[in-house]
């Protein structure tokens, strides 16, 4: 029987947190935290439990059980305001919500949770040494959700097939630009969009076709004068020949 | 110590004691009561009662009294006095069944630990009273007594008894009725829907009597006035009589019935979008007709259907959610009704956002590209009980619980935002298997995960346990005995390349199979089958002639090797064969919504399967080959002829089925249709018909002694040997109703009514009875679709996400298998996996 089992076993308390300490000094935080759990209740409402509870959050955060690690660091901040130790629990709660955010493609429900949490940080503790990862973390994050909408509006793009499609996709690539006005992802937003016109235009019927080329060429102008040396500046050369030359039909005829 | 609060003094509080039987420490009962040392307070006065009141409202305790101890000076010492509430120790309650205690101790909160109180026995009183006159027990006595215990925990606690007396349940025994005589007695009995009078005959509706069905069912008398021009009609009086023997009662309902009306004049008011032509048409009610007021609202807006075609419909599927339509009675002069249907068309409403919210495992790709409402499209309703309905079949949602919610009307600017909320469920399932079984264990080892990614496959992050959420499906599958080996291996994407719904699907497979040494009893490692297998498949859904239609194609090959297998099965025991064919198959499925428990729509499938028609172009007299056959076989079975001529013929019989197999010629045509319908509430009819033939291009080179029919038993199996389909027909033994080598033509009709036990995603259970019958034959001159074997019997199925479908069926078969003469009788059928 080990030394760890038999603290484990043991009645006594002072062992346990002793204990409990040392493994977490070690890096054992599994272990570590097995005996605070234990003990936690004892010690509520005494002076060491301000050490022990930042100790027993903190075993979460490193064993990455982050869903526990954010509340208990978000209780400890609120049990002891006057803590040394409660703007980095604020902040490592705040980041437990940032590990909780999965990949831009899934509910992003925990990712405008941990937006809301690191900025509440940031407007608690806006001089404090973490303010400058929370400031990172929250752009990563809001990147994440701008490649969500942008992705989505892309695939709208990629499986459309009818003339209603193509138009839900430019609608979509218009709500990207309206939702998210600085994205760095603005330029190939509105390549996809000038692309799901164009193919609105080519392919259309012949009462439609020239109304909507026309609109596919407004794309096209805003697109080149904006991004004159895009890396889509190629495709879009082709895109446009093609719709002049379709577009000679008309004003032939007329 | 009374004293007035008005004469209340400044006190400083010193200490603060507590006594009493309680088990909480003293420092969190006066922490809790907010007397902390050294605060400034009136005694008398409110301090003092909030006090009270804290302690009180933290349900803990009882009798709790603050007194002052000693004054010194302005300090007071204080003493709180109370005792700890019981706990509730142990339950015992009586006079019910023991599953159903379980449902009342959560539903009544009768945990062990609870806090007991006056409050708390007479709430239970009540629930129970309440709960059992739902039922119609109207006599129930509930008893609730409690014990202390006395032990040597100090913390007090009781046992508590609660006896349940139900008494009989109260029927109706007789509904009269009084001043009805447009309608007759049996026509009102018949519109109360819940409340019937006792008759034995009856066996769907019982005959309880319980107030609130009984209050519903005198408005839907009614509304059965109402439905016949009626619409004065109402209930004068209504009383109920309890009769001598104190189990029944008798109704006296006396209505009033009022004149008839029909309808006058209908105009249609604010329509633009739909003419008065259009809307007439959907209306479908006439000046004269009799006026029916629940009819006229069904037209309108039908409630109990969410696709019928009313006119709101009409307007809701072309975008018009902001609508709404009233019809209005503008006169009512000698019993004609004048009626104006007013409209508000409202701007048509175009999708703005359209989002997904809940999908933990799924990526957004494979649910986007599903639904079929998109941004900036015009609204319409039947896209949006689409889209939840495709997913739902997805099998990645809990098809019950897909939600589709209207965020941000916007009548002025015509938008709506749509979320579908969804909720994942497990989609991967397990089989591991261990039994014994033709003459040895057999272990299987079965994988399937429905909602794969492959691209995350090297990505050590996704395996949270595995990659998922691409919906992408992948199955492993290990079976081993002693006598065979089965290796498979499948994999399918529903979108190839992510742009169309092409699905892709692939699948490697590969089996051993050794004979039996009946010297060694054990396997004959020297006498061996193997067959290899690969196939690739593309099926693409079809726009025309809807979109429920798929149509797929698929080639496969199978390469059979031999080796010293002499079997019945086969004249050649060396050798090898090979299949190489292509499938072609157009299906329609529209069944809805819950793919485990359709409750709708139908489901075919007609396919056909071709090999390369060989014999035309491979310069072989089959011809010649067959006579040369023919004349062989009689020799082999002529005993009279001695042994070695007889076995050189044998050979030679080898020989030439060995040239006839070589690459299998045949075709292959299956055809299979199920309906779905839902009879009442949830009860559903399915019935279902197939059919499938196997022919030869040369009737010389015959049909191949692969790919055939097997009817009987439970139909698993089926990819075992030589390609054969087991043909599932309960009430029989397994393939017990085809010949040894299987049939060339089958056919099978059932019909099975099912009814569901719960559909919760956790498990869905659902029983079922059936009636089926069916058959095959060698050939079409002994093709006949009335000469089957038929059976009935009854079932369950039970689905959980991790284990798949488990079912077991009990059939009786009404006709004697081949060779015998009695009625084959019960049969017991286990199904895995499979539906039928």
């Amino acid at each position: 029987c080990s030394e760890y089992q038999k603290v484990l076993k043991n009645e006594e308390i002072a062992p346990k947190f002793k204990m409990g300490e040392a493994l977490y000094n070690e890096g054992k935080y599994a272990k570590a935290n097995k005996l605070f759990a234990q003990i936690v209740p004892n010690y509520r409402g005494k002076p060491q439990a301000e050490k022990l509870m930042y100790l027993y959050s903190n075993t979460f955060y490193k064993t990455k059980d982050y869903y526990v690690a954010g509340y208990q660091f978000e209780r400890f901040a609120s049990s002891y305001p006057n803590s040394e130790k409660v703007e980095e629990a604020a902040f490592l709660s705040a980041k437990s919500h940032y590990m909780l955010s999965p990949v831009y493609s899934k509910d992003q429900k925990e990712t405008v949770e941990a937006i809301e949490k690191l900025q509440a940080f940031i407007n608690l503790y806006p001089e404090s040494e973490y303010s400058v990862e929370a400031n990172i973390l929250v752009k990563e994050l809001d990147y994440k959700l701008e490649k969500k909408a942008f992705e989505i509006a892309k695939q709208y793009n990629k499986i459309a097939f009818t003339s209603t499609e193509l138009e839900a996709a430019i609608k979509s690539f218009d709500n990207f630009i309206f939702d998210f006005p600085g994205s760095s992802l603005r330029e190939d937003a509105l390549f996809y969009k000038l692309d799901s016109a164009y193919k609105l235009g080519i392919n259309s019927v012949e009462y439609k076709k020239q109304n909507r080329l026309i609109t596919a060429k407004e794309y096209y102008e805003a697109f080149k004068n904006k991004y004159p040396n895009s890396k889509y500046t190629e495709a879009i050369n082709v895109m446009v020949l093609e719709m002049d030359e379709a577009l000679k039909n008309y004003s032939t005829k007329s | 110590q009374e004293l007035p609060y008005s004469d209340g003094k400044k006190y400083t509080l010193g200490s603060v004691t507590v006594s009493g039987n309680t088990s909480f420490s003293e420092q969190t009962i006066v922490t809790y009561s907010g007397l902390s040392k050294g605060k400034e307070m009136t005694i008398p006065g409110e301090d003092i009662s909030t006090a009270i009141k804290k302690l009180w409202n933290s349900k803990l305790f009882n009798d709790i009294e603050i007194y002052i101890t000693k004054i010194e000076g302005d300090v007071a010492h204080l003493e709180i006095r109370l005792s700890d509430l019981p706990q509730l120790n142990e339950l015992k309650i009586n006079g019910i069944k023991k599953g159903k205690k379980e449902a009342i101790i959560k539903d009544a909160g009768l945990k062990k630990g609870t806090k007991v109180t006056e409050n708390l026995i007479t709430n239970t009183k009540n629930f129970l009273n309440k709960k059992y006159r739902k039922e119609g027990f109207y006599n129930t006595k509930i008893l609730i007594n409690t014990i202390d215990v006395k032990d040597s925990i100090e913390t007090a606690r009781v046992n508590m008894v609660v006896n349940i007396d139900k008494g009989e349940k109260v029927k109706v025994k007789d509904i009269v009725f009084n001043g009805n005589d447009i309608l007759s007695d049996k026509k009102l009995r018949k519109a109360m829907k819940n409340t019937k009078k006792i008759n034995r005959l009856r066996i769907l509706k019982r005959s309880k009597f319980v107030d609130s069905a009984y209050q519903e069912d005198l408005s839907k008398i009614i509304d059965k006035y109402k439905e016949n021009g009626y619409r004065d009609a109402r209930i004068l009086s209504d009383s109920l009589i309890v009769n001598d023997d104190n189990k029944t009662v008798s109704l006296h309902i006396n209505v009033n019935e009022g004149e008839q009306y029909t309808f006058g004049d209908i105009t249609f008011i604010g329509n633009t979008v739909y003419s008065n032509e259009q809307l007439r048409r959907y209306l479908r009610i006439n000046k004269g007709d009799t006026y029916n007021g629940v009819l006229l609202q069904e037209r309108i807006a039908d409630n109990s259907k969410p696709d019928a075609a009313d006119i709101t419909n009409l307007y809701q599927n072309s975008g018009y959610l902001f609508s709404s339509i009233n019809p209005v009675e503008v006169n009512a002069d000698g019993n004609v009704i004048d009626m104006e249907i007013r409209i508000t068309e409202g701007k048509p409403a175009y999708f703005n956002k359209v989002s997904v919210v809940g999908n933990d495992k799924t990526n957004d790709h494979v649910i986007y590209r599903m639904l079929r409402t998109r941004p900036g499209q015009l609204y319409s309703k039947e896209n949006v009980v689409r889209s939840v309905r495709e997913l739902g079949q997805l099998g990645f949602f809990d098809a019950q619980e897909i939600s589709p919610n209207f965020n941000n009307p916007n009548p002025d600017e015509g938008t709506i935002d749509m979320e579908y909320s969804v909720k994942e469920t497990g989609s991967s399932q397990i089989e591991l298997q261990g039994g014994y079984g033709g003459g040895g264990f057999i272990g299987t080892l079965g994988l399937s995960f429905n909602n794969f990614s492959i691209k995350d496959i090297f990505k050590k992050d996704a395996y949270k346990p595995i990659p998922m959420g691409d919906g992408q499906k992948l199955a492993l599958r290990l079976q081993a005995s002693r006598f065979y080996q089965t290796y498979s291996f499948s994999f399918s994407e529903p979108w190839l390349g992510g742009k169309k719904p092409v699905q892709f699907s692939t699948s490697l497979s590969h089996t051993k199979q050794f004979l039996y040494n009946p010297i060694t009893r054990n396997a004959d490692k020297s006498k061996r089958f193997n067959i290899t297998g690969i196939s690739v498949g593309l099926a693409k859904r079809l726009t025309v002639p809807d979109d429920y239609f798929t149509l797929s194609q698929a080639v496969s090959f199978q390469h059979y090797d031999l080796q010293n297998y002499n079997t019945g099965l086969f004249t050649f025991g060396n050798g090898d064969s090979n299949n190489l064919s292509y499938t072609i198959g157009l299906s329609r499925n529209n069944t809805r919504i819950d793919p485990i428990y359709p409750t709708g729509g139908s489901n075919f499938s007609a396919t056909a399967k071709f090999s390369v028609p060989y014999s035309l172009f491979n310069d072989v007299n089959y011809k010649a080959l067959k006579e040369e056959r023919d004349a062989l076989e009689v020799i082999v079975s002529d005993s009279t002829r001695p042994i070695d001529e007889r076995t050189e013929a044998s050979d030679r019989v080898g020989e030439i089925d060995q040239e006839r197999y070589k690459w299998l010629e045949f075709y292959k045509i299956n055809f299979k249709a199920d309906w779905y319908a839902e009879i009442v509430k949830d009860l559903v009819l399915k019935p279902s018909a197939e059919f499938g033939f196997l022919g030869a291009y040369n009737n010389d080179r015959g049909v191949i002694p692969f790919e055939r029919f097997f009817v009987g038993g439970d139909g698993l199996g089926s990819y075992s040997l030589d390609g054969r389909e087991s043909i599932a027909l309960r009430g029989y033994p397994n393939q017990s109703l085809s010949d040894q080598d299987g049939g060339t033509i089958y056919n099978k009709f059932s019909l099975e009514l099912r009814y569901p036990i719960t559909l919760k995603a956790s498990a869905k259970i659902y029983a079922l009875g059936f009636l089926e019958g069916g058959a095959s034959y060698n050939s079409f001159r002994d093709y006949n679709p009335f000469s089957i074997k038929r059976s009935a019997g009854l079932g369950i199925r039970i689905f959980m996400p991790a284990f798949g479908l488990l079912g077991i069926d009990f059939g009786h078969g009404f006709d004697a298998l081949p060779g015998e003469t009695v009625k084959n009788g019960w049969e017991t059928h286990f199904i895995i996996g499979q539906q039928f």
